[in-house]
């Protein structure tokens, strides 16, 4: 299926949107004018709700219950807390909207933020995101000169603003409640839950937190109606998504596709331009590197949450990540175990303690002085760490490995006996 | 750098926060634009202007990795070697560099000269640009060979340290 560029204001426009008038003549804002102008909080929720758009930082819950789940009777300020620490390797989507069109996800922020009556907005951003932080710094100036933020906005009675907070740092902090605990000023480690954000978050207070991609999709939704989102897109899944393809891809790059109507090959060999002259796919993780690894054999499934489960992974972040027959499975997982040892946040021990274990069985595995009864080992490493964390950073390190074993074995047989030389990589080609 | 400097940089985002501790993070970003790391001065002076214990805003620093207690290069390469650039070939590009700055392959380090530092950085968020680099917390660049690479670092080392070191 063709690409729908629906959803993205800049990608609907074809160019970058940082300047507040282009933003404007794409009709940017207007959206924000008729919900404080025509229309009540609780109908602004609700449609939220019925639009059925679910969260698209990795859990996939829908946006428009959690922001009901908050108290409305709280004496407490409340707030909005954007989530843009993109992380998840493999994923750069929220890094385009920031970079493209920072008003939109502003004007999303200020949506929900009307909806819920918060007090104040909070954009946390990842360190290493400096560049665009300057982007949003830039827009939120703008939008507050314009009045489109501040007090009294559109002379509406309401006061809102944005405040874009820096991290430093910190894979851990993509999770929502280290991300609380970062924002206040501290070491970013999960809470226990519950009580959730929504009941005590930000500083106690009653929190709504939403990715970037998540946030920056209730304008057009607001404009053109709940049932326009919900037109596209499957009954469980509606709307579109923005999938970040890399690896051993063509042309890498983020598109935007109705969720059910594209299959992972079309993705793949359409979209994203292929695999090298006579190259296979080996292995795909789909939804950023903490979903179980999939095979060529499933190349045909379509890409939404239920179908995407069906086959034994997760749509998670849409962050692709594509690897093809030259590369060595066992390397791959090493890899990654090193990136969850290395963002462990150190609070809860199995989790501190086992991605360390992992990461040394996958480098003697590569070393080629695995043992047999390395396989036996990982599992019973696996059992002992998953569901013992405060958080899913663990899960999330053991889902790529664990179902790499099951689907590969024998690779990993045959590494452990032989070792791993590396192999060549792909180098720098057409960039799309 | 002392605290009535750090206490300047926060004056006019203090009214943002319900909580003044969340001003820590800030004051410590601003305060390692001085030395391109923190010392236990820095640290100390970000304690005096927030008004927390020097070990808490030390707990704090120590947490993350692009807040530095040991002294770095005065310039930071931060190599990507996550997956998507793995496959790219940042294990090609981290050897290169290590390589030409005489630093240790497993863990990077400071050039003898003091200029570079090399670091792994894990998933940057530019997989598309894969293999790539970032220089201090300036935007991302990529893709990378090897030899383009070395020449990035070669043309950093001629050029001037910026004023403000912000990683």
């Amino acid at each position: 299926m063709p690409i729908l560029n629906s959803v993205y204001r800049h990608r609907e426009a074809g160019k970058t949107l940082t300047a507040l008038a282009d933003y404007r003549a794409a009709g940017g804002f207007k959206a924000l004018e008729h919900a404080l102008g025509e229309m009540e909080a609780d109908d602004l929720q609700y449609a939220f709700v019925r639009s059925g758009l679910r969260g698209r930082g990795g859990a996939g819950f829908p946006m428009g219950r959690k922001a009901s789940f908050l108290p409305k009777d709280s004496k407490l300020p409340k707030y909005v807390v954007c989530n843009a620490d993109e992380s998840e390797p493999g994923t750069f989507k929220d890094r385009e909207i920031m970079e493209m069109n920072p008003f939109q996800l502003l004007e999303g922020l200020a949506l929900a933020g009307f909806a819920i009556g918060a007090a104040r907005g909070y954009i946390y951003i990842r360190g290493e995101y400096e560049h665009q932080a300057r982007i949003l710094d830039a827009a939120v100036l703008a939008a507050r000169e314009a009045g489109f933020l501040g007090t009294n906005i559109l002379r509406s009675g309401f006061d809102y603003d944005i405040t874009v907070y820096r991290g430093a740092g910190a894979y851990i902090c993509g999770e929502e409640t280290a991300l609380l605990e970062s924002l206040e000023g501290k070491r970013g480690q999960p809470r226990l839950k519950p009580p959730f954000p929504a009941v005590a978050g930000l500083y106690g207070s009653p929190t709504l937190i939403n990715n970037v991609e998540t946030l920056a999709a209730l304008p057009p939704i607001v404009t053109n109606g709940a049932d326009w989102y919900l037109s596209m897109g499957t009954e469980k899944s509606p709307g579109t998504k923005l999938f970040s393809i890399s690896g051993h891809v063509v042309k890498p790059g983020n598109y935007e596709v109705v969720l059910g109507d594209t299959t992972l090959r079309e993705l793949i060999y359409e979209h994203a331009g292929g695999l090298r002259e006579g190259r296979r796919v080996k292995a795909v993780w789909v939804g950023g590197s903490s979903v179980p690894v999939i095979g060529e054999e499933h190349l045909d499934v379509p890409l939404d949450y239920e179908s995407l489960q069906g086959v034994g992974t997760a749509l998670g972040s849409g962050g692709c990540i594509v690897m093809d027959d030259s590369g060595c499975i066992v390397r791959a997982c090493l890899r990654l175990a090193t990136f969850y040892r290395h963002e462990s946040c150190g609070k809860c021990s199995p989790c501190r303690e086992g991605t360390s274990w992992f990461e040394r069985i996958l480098q003697r595995m590569v070393d080629g002085e695995g043992r047999m009864e390395d396989f036996d080992l990982l599992e019973s490493l696996f059992r002992r760490v998953s569901g013992k964390t405060l958080c899913p950073l663990a899960d999330g390190a053991i889902a790529p490995i664990r179902s790499a074993i099951t689907l590969f074995r024998d690779d990993f047989i045959r590494v452990c006996q032989e070792g791993s030389p590396r192999p060549d990589p792909m180098l720098p080609a057409t960039v799309g | 750098m002392d605290a009535d400097q750090i206490r300047a940089h926060l004056d006019p985002i203090r009214h943002e926060f319900a909580d003044p501790r969340s001003l820590v993070m800030p004051a410590l970003k601003f305060a390692q634009t001085e030395k391109g790391h923190l010392t236990r001065e820095d640290m100390a002076a970000v304690a005096e202007a927030t008004g927390y214990s020097p070990s808490f805003v030390e707990s704090v620093a120590s947490f993350y990795d692009r807040l530095y207690t040991r002294p770095v290069g005065n310039r930071v390469v931060s190599v990507c070697i996550t997956l998507s650039c793995m496959l790219r070939g940042s294990d090609e590009v981290w050897e290169a560099l290590c390589e030409h700055e005489g630093v240790d392959h497993h863990h990077g380090g400071t050039s003898a000269d003091g200029r570079i530092t090399i670091q792994e950085a894990q998933c940057l968020g530019y997989c598309d640009r894969g293999a790539c680099i970032q220089v201090d917390a300036e935007e991302t660049q990529g893709p990378f060979t090897p030899e383009e690479a070395v020449k990035l670092v070669e043309e950093l080392r001629e050029a001037p340290t910026p004023a403000e070191l912000w990683r």
